[in-house]
């Protein structure tokens, strides 16, 4: 992509002007250097904008899933990638035309814990790691506890993926907030820049390390996970594209989560498998997000816990050992 | 304080075992029920499907012990405690469930859950399939639905027909009628239940804020709500544009402080690289300079 | 002034000035010291680097421990060149000459540390590239990246160009110089012959760089406290944090200076250059910075806790009375109010007592940092729950230590190398301002 600008050098016969020459030659390769640079992040921008050009001609395409989509024209490409890099460009483009959306209904939690192990058995997490955790909460000290279960609100104007210097993280057209490890520098500023905690960082070497080495990555399931390197819930992208629910959501036993598609106005719940409007159900039941004054326009809606079915308990569950 | 929690516990615990230890009784009716048509590889293949979407979050995988721990235990289906029921017995808890195991009368059709039926026996050697009895021999009423979009009224309007007792036709009276729309993970049901009027008739206000696809096509069902399986029903399927055109730009579509690094604010990309041009172009001048000295003393010398 | 006294002159000032140029027992014994704490240091880093950040403190909410505030620190410390040579220098105050070069020599190994230092907080530091190949321009990190690096070049030119002039002096005046050296001083010397040209050049070069140099200076810290400043959490974020941290910076860089200068005066016997006067001086300058400093703090202390909103609150009352409050005010009071309260009076600004107060700031410098990035991580808008116990509390491993240490026994050593084998007090300017108006160069 960075097109060196830098003219080869000629076979100079001409010794008297040769020095001066050089110099010049100096002074071409150095603004050249930085032309360079700048053309480079000039012409990706213009890649860009260039994606969004249509030729009205569209050409009905199967996708790898077996579903036929209609393509412009335009936007064919012969795929030149293989491997790594097509599967990273498929997780970055996500599933089109959905906004996922999930729904978290507090009066329904009863600190089952059943997502939080069902997420960890299939990302690879120690016990201690959560990309879903369940939180007792008292707003303030007059008010009920209640529990809350906490993952990545995958939020559309998203901090973390503000500070990351290389594109590791990033926001899909789908609103899933996902993690390239094999793009991450491990500097953890999204963790430092995200107000939910809800970014993990595998300090040591992930669990079950050996049984998975070698396993290409996927950034929809997020495994293998890597040491020195993010992670976090993903909506469970891997199980969208299949028409599934999330992990978590399906596991829960006590219908606290509902997710669905926003465009779609309707969310599922993991546990009844029925699907409702999800307007009227925000509405009905004065739904809210975590922190609105933050500005990061969560993807994560919770409805308050009043009249709850189960009372509140203490947790009681061990806390994980040292690690 | 500490005794009111203790009770609350108790109680709890006794409600909980009192559900867990109820039985799941079966009418005897139903127990006798066989499936309409005998089971074939595809409706295996069919039933495998649906086992991983509805079934297996609970049940885990066939055979291998690994289902949820839940209360009461929702057990391996492949193994003897499932397989020595009767047909039957499956088919209606599957159709009814029982909390927490949701019930699939609406999720899905007859015909789907023997597909599942069929798929649990494969890892049963030893099960022979009773013959099947079609439902032609049903005597309870046949009903089949048919729906259109009525234009001057807004309404769907869904028809139901019935099979007579003299081979002919008629309207359908009296039928409790339901509307699905489908949304990705499953289907929503639209408005109430409806039962047909005199015509067989029974009109659904479609809501007009529901989102379609791009042309505002949305895909309906209309099924016969018949929870103790008394008719034998065919549902309609329809894909009227009657939703919202709905195509909403993706979320990356505009240049943000998160967006990738081609898709940054072009201020930024300018800013940040004019600033280095022109810093680098200064240090790049001084080192040029810097060389010049050493040139200017070869005159002196 | 007759032509012998200048030669004398310009000679017995040669001669101070590099008489410590050569290699002595004192200073292979103090370099090997060096070096093998160096290398017990790097061996802690290849411990992290086989097992993991995980071998440090640091853990999920407390996710950026020592290793980030002695980042901090050393770009705090390095942006003193720029408020000496830059800013005092521009004003044209003649009494900073012989420190100039103590100062660019402090900026250029700290900013050349502090890269190292960011590296050993990556849990990818194979990674590196991947920030100039993939770097994105809307992260502060990359902005990081890109003004130390400019700020380091900046520093070292500005270190060179009033070297050239001393270099040419040196080779051709100082007979006991090392044999080996004095190919290395020729070719750095880049045949000055004091050619009014050259003269030219290297004036305007310092002038353009002592410019460049305020803005990438500032750049430098503004953007490394946007690290903390950009994100919601209470007690980083803050619109005064640029501010704060660079008037911070100016006082751990003072101090810096002035205790470089105390070791430079008494083991070089510069005494004659580095006089009462400078050390007076540059008591004067850090009250001056100090004070800043402290308006700053109340600033950023005050203000929320006037209105304590429920996450500030919590972070003020763990800082002012809670876990934290012991440190907090050692560093408040030991290392802000008291040395202000000193440097009032003029006794306190001899060379011995202002080195003493500059040691008790510089430590102070460091914990300040460490109260910048930590206690803020420790208690995030959600609570902390289901983790380990270590996950809640950070408090830094014996490997994390070690691997902290190393930047500093770096600095120590690029510090010692430029210092022992360069002139510390700019030689050739210093000349001309004695009144050495053409020193032959023949």
């Amino acid at each position: 992509m960075e097109h060196n600008t830098t003219p080869q050098s000629p076979n100079e016969s001409d010794n008297q002007k040769g020095s001066s020459r050089r110099d010049f030659l100096k002074n071409i390769g150095l603004a050249g250097v930085g032309v360079a640079t700048g053309a480079a992040a000039l012409y990706s921008g213009h890649v860009f904008e260039a994606k969004k050009e249509v030729s009205g001609d569209q050409k009905v395409l199967l996708t790898q899933d077996g579903k036929l989509v209609q393509v412009d024209s335009l936007e064919i490409k012969a795929l030149e990638k293989s491997g790594e890099s097509l599967q990273d460009s498929l997780s970055r483009e996500g599933i089109p035309g959905r906004r996922w959306v999930m729904v978290t209904d507090l009066s329904k939690c009863r600190n089952a814990r059943k997502c939080i192990t069902a997420c960890q058995d299939v990302h690879q997490l120690r016990p201690e790691q959560y990309h879903m955790n369940t939180l007792q909460m008292q707003d303030t000290p007059g008010t009920a506890p209640y529990n809350m279960p906490k993952n990545c609100q995958h939020c559309d104007n998203p901090p973390c993926v503000s500070v990351c210097p290389v594109d590791a993280t990033y926001k899909r057209p789908d609103g899933i907030v996902l993690i390239e490890n094999n793009r991450c520098i491990g500097c953890r500023f999204c963790m430092a820049a995200c107000p939910y905690s809800a970014r993990i960082f595998n300090w040591i070497e992930p669990k079950d390390a050996a049984s998975h080495e070698g396993q290409e990555y996927s950034a929809e399931l997020n495994v293998p996970q890597k040491m020195g390197t993010i992670s976090k819930c993903l909506f469970s992208a891997d199980r969208l594209r299949e028409g599934k629910l999330p992990y978590c959501v399906e596991a829960c036993p006590n219908g606290v989560y509902y997710f669905g598609d926003q465009n779609e106005d309707a969310v599922t719940n993991g546990t009844t498998k029925e699907t409702v409007r999800l307007s009227k159900l925000l509405r009905d039941n004065g739904a809210y997000q975590l922190m609105p004054e933050l500005g990061t326009k969560p993807r994560v809606y919770y409805l308050p816990p009043k009249n709850r079915l189960f009372p509140f308990e203490e947790a009681t569950d061990a806390t994980p050992e040292k690690a | 304080m500490r005794f009111k929690n203790l009770l609350i516990i108790i109680f709890i615990c006794s409600v909980g075992t009192r559900v867990a230890a109820q039985t799941w009784i079966v009418p005897d009716d139903q127990k006798a029920v066989v499936a309409p048509v005998k089971f074939t590889p595809d409706m295996q293949k069919q039933g495998e499907q649906l086992y991983s979407k509805n079934c297996q979050s609970c049940h885990g995988n066939m055979g291998k012990d690994n289902w949820a721990k839940l209360t009461p235990p929702p057990g391996d289906l492949a193994k003897d405690k499932a397989q020595k029921q009767t047909d039957g017995e499956i088919f209606y808890r599957i159709t009814t469930g029982k909390i927490p195991m949701p019930e699939f009368r609406n999720i899905l059709s007859e015909d789907e859950r023997w597909s599942l039926i069929a798929f649990m026996r494969s890892f049963n050697p030893k099960y022979v399939q009773p013959n099947p009895v079609a439902k032609a021999a049903f005597t309870g009423r046949i009903v089949t639905l048919a729906m259109q979009y009525s234009d001057p009224m807004k309404k769907v309007l869904v028809t139901a027909t019935e099979q007579l007792k003299d081979g002919q036709k008629g309207l359908a009276s009296g039928v409790e009628v339901m509307l699905f729309v489908k949304r990705y993970f499953g289907k929503m049901q639209v408005g109430d239940i409806k039962t047909t009027n005199a015509k067989g008739e029974a009109a659904f206000e479609f809501p007009a804020d529901l989102p379609g696809n791009k042309e505002g096509y949305v895909e309906l069902t209309a099924t016969v709500n018949d929870p103790k399986s008394v008719m034998m029903t065919t549902p309609a399927n329809a894909n009227l544009a009657i939703g919202v055109p709905t195509d909403k730009p993706s979320l990356t579509a505009t240049r943000a402080w998160w967006s990738t690094r081609a898709n940054a604010p072009v201020w930024i990309l300018l800013t940040y690289t004019l600033s280095v041009l022109i810093v680098w172009g200064f240090i790049g001048y001084i080192v040029m300079s810097i060389l010049r000295i050493k040139k200017l003393s070869k005159g002196d010398a | 002034m007759t032509m012998d006294d200048n030669k004398l002159t310009i000679d017995k000032i040669t001669a101070d000035l590099t008489h410590h140029i050569r290699i002595n027992k004192g200073f292979l014994l103090w370099m090997g010291f060096l070096t093998v704490s160096l290398l017990i240091c790097l061996y802690a880093y290849s411990l992290q680097l086989r097992n993991g950040l995980g071998v440090a403190g640091i853990r999920d909410f407390v996710t950026w421990g020592m290793y980030l505030s002695n980042f901090v620190f050393f770009v705090a410390a390095s942006l003193i060149g720029m408020l000496i040579s830059a800013v005092l220098g521009l004003i044209g105050m003649k009494w900073l000459t012989p420190i100039t070069r103590i100062a660019e020599t402090i900026a250029v190994a700290f900013a050349a540390v502090a890269g190292l230092v960011i590296v050993s907080d990556m849990g990818r530091p194979e990674r590196l590239a991947y920030v100039f190949i993939y770097g994105r321009p809307q992260s502060p990190i990359l902005w990081d990246v890109t003004v130390i690096t400019t700020y380091f070049v900046l520093s070292l030119l500005l270190l060179f160009l009033p070297m050239i002039a001393d270099m040419a002096i040196i080779h051709r005046k100082v007979a006991s110089l090392p044999s080996w050296l004095k190919p290395i001083y020729k070719t750095l010397s880049l045949n000055f012959t004091d050619q009014p040209e050259q003269n030219k050049i290297i004036s305007r070069s310092i002038r353009i760089l002592l410019i460049l140099l305020i803005p990438a200076a500032l750049s430098i810290h503004t953007v490394t406290s946007w690290l903390f400043a950009v994100t919601s959490r209470a007690g980083w974020d803050s619109t005064v944090f640029g501010p704060y941290f660079v008037s911070g910076a100016f006082v751990a860089g003072s101090a810096a200076v002035i205790i470089a200068m105390y070791f430079f005066r008494k083991n070089y016997k510069l005494q004659d250059y580095l006089t009462d006067l400078h050390f007076n001086n540059m008591g004067k300058v850090l009250a001056t910075v100090s004070l800043v400093y402290l308006y700053f703090n109340i600033n950023e202390f005050l203000v929320p806790g006037y209105k304590l909103k429920r996450a500030d609150a919590v972070h003020l009352q763990e800082l002012f009375a809670g876990k934290d409050a012991l440190m907090f005010w050692l560093v408040q009071i030991g290392g802000l109010i008291l040395p202000i309260l000193f440097l009032l009076f003029r006794r306190f600004r001899k060379p011995g007592p202002v080195l003493l107060i500059s040691i008790a700031v510089l430590i102070g410098a460091w914990f300040k940092r460490y109260l910048i990035v930590i206690p803020t991580q420790e208690h995030p808008f959600l609570p902390i729950q289901h983790v380990p116990a270590n996950f809640m509390h950070y408090s830094p491993t014996l490997i994390e230590t070690l691997i902290s240490v190393a930047p500093f026994i770096l600095v120590l050593i690029i510090i010692t190398l430029i210092s022992k084998f360069f002139p510390v007090i700019p030689l050739h300017e210093t000349a001309v301002e004695k009144g050495i108006d053409h020193i032959k160069f023949d």
